[in-house]
């Protein structure tokens, strides 16, 4: 089955700003040809690496962001490659560029000039703060892009009970800046595509990783816009005005587990013949608590959570939780990303595919879509491109240079 | 497109598809009201009130507690764009009216339970019988396909089942910090709305509509790919490491204290150049030329007395005058900024036009958060065709009822009287 972008062809220049949304470009089926400089793109150097060899063909990092895409090696700033370069362009959909700022521009490649080279090219530059404004050349990774954009002032632990905090914010790990960012690019670049079906032209998307971060908050923003109200950051739930209940509990296996009430009528009586049905409802079917009046106010409130915690920790993470989904109290574990290959909800639906690497001669195990379509397929497939793997068919077999060309360009290290 | 959506990982999908110019459908219904609509923070009635500030639990929410369910500020930026249209779904009247809904809709999104659709006769099916090439997305917590079909999720619950909740906080024995909102219902979104934008797309180039399952789990999951990688080929289970880096060497990397209340600036140093700048931005303290301290590989091993020494400098200064000293140096450096830092003091994102004013038909113009994105041509905002924020509740029925549907003010006004819409 063809991929929802089946006819789209995709130019890539990114660093780890741009390598995501690539990946979601390839996943909807778009052919993503990925540039990076001869000896590889500086991804390759993150970490995790496979068996822990710092090398950049065993990069893990580079592995999961870059799957399903091709690769050649390119020296864009070298004339003779920056004159590649302008070919590739020619016959391409999209461009992304997540370049360091002004790198296209300093090679005379500005919006004009690339509307020149191919009209109905759709260009997406994403710069850490924007390419223009006070802030355009600072400087930044995913933890600063986080700190500036809001969420980690949202994310951590409770207030000590004077309301200071003894420990920091928290920078959720993984790249989520990155993430955020490439969500939204993808969003804008199949929008141009729509919108160039119908009246045939590209254009120009800017993305500036500090305002898809700062856009990509909850309900900080509207307490300060509406009530001038600062929200404070507390343990495994929504930073607010003031600190709420607990929703986070400790499992007698020594994980976690999430327990949010269910806010529908009759939510509260259900949760409680359930924790009954499992020998855990303490004193809550007691007369005393029968009127919904009766359970109103901070002190019910912190006794009703302390029993729900005692039933959490009174079995194992992986124990208790489908049951209580089951009658839709909506709680769940706290698992490490590992944890879910062995679901039968994701084995069912493929959430995780074997990926073959035949240089290592094994298959390894990646997520493989974010959804279920029914009538296209997410592309799940090959694994990232070695350094320079498809020189010889984009080069050659693409833009038709002949074998001397080849050699030559490969001894100048231009490819 | 017809938005059967609510909160924020429904809803928000729909949102970005109006800053790109869609005709997004709101079906509301006043029984089962989105719990946004009565959702703290309100948009005060008279100047200079303030609304009380108080936790945010929903189960304690009731439409009847508020004056008006047009006043959430926080739905207000959630629905932007979009046209509000009253509809009970509940009643079989307003099931066949909603068909002619899906007869002039290009997409059906919903985010009911399992099965909700399919008992109402509105399953992909039957709307392809309405309209052949219909866009159907069902955004299911957990996904429709699967033994947790009738699971609920939310934002918190999509966190810890798909790994990010474990993989945010400092490391064991603390607990697991989490995510301070819903990340993803964000993500959710954004995941909704691609999976809509690419759909629009293949039936441009195909004439074919389809069905996708677009649960919210999953895109969690994919976020968590390099962790997995880790844990399955190097057999080294998923950590937290708190604010250092993960993966990349890198040190210092965290949030370091600075004068005020709970003020902090994140620092990440992740070569022997930026340690430099850093050294002469401190102003080159001996301590700087320790051993311990003199390569990146040195640094991290000792990270612990780095961080102390480091905290040490910044927590009697001010962070915005030391992000602007560290960045002028050349270091990755940026205050943990508040949404009141963001909102009245970021020169860049005021620079970047990230809050728009949009006008609201009952409590007036208020900022609302713009998409990101920015078009050298396309004209893109997040007051989307209705140059308006979020709708009323019904504002635009008139509008769908009458114009889009044609139906005569007597039909309408029969459909009021037996509370069809």
């Amino acid at each position: 089955m063809p991929g929802f972008l089946f006819d789209v062809k995709v130019l890539e220049l990114a660093d780890e700003k741009g390598e995501f949304c690539g990946k979601l470009l390839a996943g909807a089926g778009a052919e993503v040809l990925k540039v990076e400089p001869p000896g590889g793109n500086a991804t390759r150097s993150l970490g995790p690496f496979y068996h822990d060899e710092d090398d950049p063909e065993r990069s893990l990092y580079f592995w999961h962001y870059n799957f399903g895409k091709r690769g050649v090696t390119l020296d864009i700033h070298a004339p003779e490659g920056t004159a590649l370069l302008k070919k590739l362009i020619a016959e391409c959909d999209v461009l992304l560029d997540a370049l360091p700022l002004d790198t296209l521009e300093k090679l005379g490649l500005d919006w004009d000039a690339l509307q020149q080279l191919n009209p109905r090219l759709i260009y997406a530059c994403i710069t850490p703060f924007g390419r223009s404004g006070p802030w355009r050349d600072y400087k930044a990774n995913d933890l600063v892009h986080l700190a500036l954009g809001g969420p980690m002032m949202c994310c951590g632990y409770d207030p000590k009970a004077d309301g200071s905090y003894d420990t920091p914010p928290i920078a959720p790990q993984m790249w989520h800046a990155y993430h955020i960012t490439g969500n939204q690019t993808f969003i804008a670049i199949v929008g141009a595509l729509i919108g160039r079906e119908t009246h045939g032209n590209g254009d120009m998307i800017e993305m500036a990783v500090h305002q898809a971060v700062s856009v990509c908050t909850e309900i900080d923003v509207p307490n300060w816009i509406y009530n001038q109200t600062a929200c404070y950051r507390q343990t495994g739930r929504h930073a607010q005005p003031a600190v709420g209940p607990d929703v986070q509990f400790p499992t007698q296996d020594g994980r976690y587990s999430i327990i949010l009430p269910n806010p529908f009528p009759g939510g509260y009586e259900t949760l409680v013949d359930f924790l009954d049905s499992k020998g855990q409802a303490a004193d809550l079917k007691s007369e005393a608590y029968q009127d919904a009046a009766d359970r109103r106010g901070r002190a019910f409130a912190t006794h009703f959570a302390e029993v729900q915690a005692g039933c959490v920790a009174a079995f194992d993470m992986e124990e208790i939780w489908r049951d209580a989904q089951s009658l839709g109290i909506p709680w769940s574990p706290i698992r490490k990303p590992e944890e879910n290959l062995d679901d039968r909800q994701w084995q069912m639906r493929k959430t995780f595919c074997e990926v073959d690497h035949p240089e290592l001669d094994e298959s390894l195990t990646y997520i493989g879509a974010p959804m279920l379509p029914h009538e296209v397929e997410w592309r799940t497939g090959p694994r990232a491109p070695l350094i320079g793997e498809h020189n010889d068919e984009v080069y050659a077999g693409q833009l038709g240079l002949d074998a001397d060309e080849m050699a030559r360009l490969r001894e100048r290290k231009i490819i | 497109m017809a938005d059967l959506t609510w909160l924020l990982a429904g809803a928000g999908g729909p949102r970005l598809l109006a800053s790109l110019g869609a005709e997004i459908l709101r079906v509301e219904w006043r029984e089962r009201l989105d719990f946004l609509r009565y959702m703290p923070p309100f948009a005060p009635t008279k100047k200079d009130e303030h609304a009380q500030a108080g936790a945010m639990e929903l189960s304690s929410l009731s439409k009847d507690s508020v004056q008006s369910v047009n006043r959430g500020g926080y739905f207000n930026d959630i629905n932007a764009g979009k046209k509000g249209l009253s509809l009970n779904m509940g009643h079989p009247k307003g099931r066949e009216l909603f068909k002619r809904i899906v007869a002039v809709s290009d997409v059906v999104v919903e985010a009911f339970t399992a099965e909700t659709m399919r008992k109402w006769g509105l399953g992909y099916e039957q709307l392809k019988e309405i309209k052949p090439d219909i866009i159907y997305i069902q955004q299911p917590g957990w996904g429709y396909k699967g033994p947790y079909v009738k699971f609920a999720s939310y934002g918190p619950i999509a966190q810890a089942v798909s790994g990010l909740t474990e993989q945010s906080g400092l490391p064991s024995p603390h607990p697991p910090a989490g995510w301070g909102y819903s990340y993803m219902d964000w993500s959710g979104a954004y995941y909704c709305a691609l999976t809509m934008l690419c759909a629009i797309y293949y039936k441009k180039r195909t004439g074919k509509g389809q069905y996708i399952d677009c649960s919210q789990v999953e895109p969690g999951i994919y976020m968590t790919g390099t962790a997995l990688l880790d844990a399955l080929i190097n057999k080294r289970p998923s950590q937290r490491t708190g604010n250092r880096s993960p993966n990349t060497p890198a040190a210092p990397h965290g949030a370091y204290r600075c004068q005020g209340d709970d003020r902090w600036i994140a620092i990440a140093v992740t070569s022997d150049e930026e340690w430099r700048a850093l050294v002469r931005v401190m102003g080159q303290p001996d301590w700087t030329r320790d051993a311990r301290f003199d390569s990146l590989a040195a640094r991290i091993i000792n990270q612990d007395a780095l961080d102390r020494l480091v905290t040490d400098w910044t927590t009697d200064k001010d962070p915005f005058a030391l992000q602007q000293d560290l960045q002028r140096a050349g270091v990755p450096a940026g205050v943990c900024q508040t949404a009141q830092d963001r909102i009245e003091r970021d020169p860049q994102l005021r620079h970047l036009e990230w809050l728009i004013p949009l006008p609201h038909s009952e409590i007036g113009t208020w900022p609302v958060k713009d998409v990101p994105f920015h078009f050298a041509t396309a004209t893109v905002n997040q007051g989307g065709p209705t140059e308006r924020a979020a709708p009323c509740y019904g504002e635009d029925s008139d509008y769908v009822y009458g114009e889009l549907l044609q139906l005569s003010q007597a039909e309408r006004d029969a459909l009021v009287e037996e509370g069809v819409i």
